[in-house]
């Protein structure tokens, strides 16, 4: 697998937990400042996967490009 | 049990859930307590009636896609199966809306909250209707009624610009499925294909939505509405799974300017009770 879908989805799963743990709160409205938040650590675990699927793709000998 | 078979009709019909949500209650002087965990707990058996209901209405379809797109990724490649390429039209189309909902949501709603501007969104929504299907029309008459794409053929833009339109729909009183038929009928597809792949396009939204919503049925408080939170689900997914069978037929031969007259008149209705401040 290359290593840039790799990359991407680490980043997105450390950023999904810094949500689901309550330290990030960028993107959040004020009336959810402070709390943990589940919206947010579900978006990017799922773009951390779908950049794993990504990698799947680009390190296949036969892909075939969308 | 009215706001259940309210929520499960207008979630699917385009003319939007979240306006009717606003207006229906102002119109009838319904005063609740949106932030109350007993309200909220309610509204989240409603939400997850309507995703059970689009789930099980298009069960086949899902158990052929996610198959199929599960024995892509296996593979690493792309095939030319029809329902593989569907399932990633639908992910494509999905990752947009995903993104703009859990940002933007929230900020959107509560700027936008008032029945005034709710109903000028809802006679918005009409014209999107009106506009949409006219201008269908012409590129039809254009190219002599050759110009119809099926589902299948589906660019991946065009895929991710349907799901952007979803995006609109974060305005209350601008229809999801209206915004994302029309983005569809604008992109080629046929009525039935853009009425298809805007609900399958809502399902992985509604369901997300409703799951990451379930806690709220287990705050305090909320276990005392919890009969009335199940009956009301139930509504909610008898109404939702009627009016999706009832849509998908629908649209075998008719198109969007009824809703969209709809939308104008209880849009127009709404503005004037709101402006002469009957309603707030």
């Amino acid at each position: 697998m290359k290593p840039l879908p790799i990359a991407l989805a680490v980043i997105c799963f450390v950023i999904g937990a810094l949500y689901l743990a309550g330290v990030l709160q960028l993107g959040v409205s004020h009336s959810e400042l402070g709390k943990h938040h589940l919206g947010h650590a579900s978006l990017f675990a799922a773009l951390g996967v779908l950049a794993l699927v990504w990698g799947r793709f680009s390190s296949a000998p036969t892909t075939r490009r969308p | 049990m009215l706001l259940a078979v309210l929520q499960g009709a207008s979630e699917l019909f385009p003319v939007s859930s979240l306006g009717h949500t606003v207006l229906v209650p102002a119109m009838l002087h319904w005063n609740f307590d949106r932030s109350d965990p007993t309200f909220l707990a309610y509204v989240v058996a409603l939400h997850l009636g309507t995703a059970i209901a689009l789930v099980v209405f298009y069960r086949s379809d899902w158990v052929r896609i996610v198959r199929a797109l599960g024995a892509s990724v296996v593979r690493g490649t792309l095939s030319n199966d029809a329902d593989e390429r569907i399932g990633w039209l639908l992910v494509v189309g999905t990752v947009p809306v995903a993104i703009i909902g859990v940002f933007l949501e929230k900020p959107v709603r509560q700027f936008f909250g008032s029945s005034a501007i709710v109903a000028g969104f809802l006679i918005l929504n009409a014209f999107v209707m009106f506009a949409g299907e006219w201008l269908r029309r012409r590129s039809l008459a254009a190219a002599g009624g050759a110009a119809v794409v099926p589902l299948r053929d589906f660019t991946w833009g065009d895929g991710a610009r349907v799901g952007f339109s979803q995006a609109a729909a974060l305005f209350p009183g601008i229809s999801r499925s209206g915004s994302s038929i029309v983005a569809g009928l604008l992109l080629h597809l046929s009525h039935e294909d853009a009425a298809r792949y805007s609900f399958l396009l809502a399902t992985p939204v509604i369901v997300a939505a409703s799951v990451l919503e379930i806690p709220k049925l287990f705050e305090a408080g909320a276990h005392s509405v919890l009969m009335q939170a199940i009956v009301g689900g139930i509504l909610a997914a008898i109404t939702a799974y009627a009016s999706v069978a009832f849509l998908t037929r629908w649209f075998h031969s008719h198109d969007l300017r009824p809703f969209g007259w709809y939308c104008l008149i209880v849009g127009t209705i709404a503005l004037g009770l709101a402006l002469a401040k009957v309603i707030t």
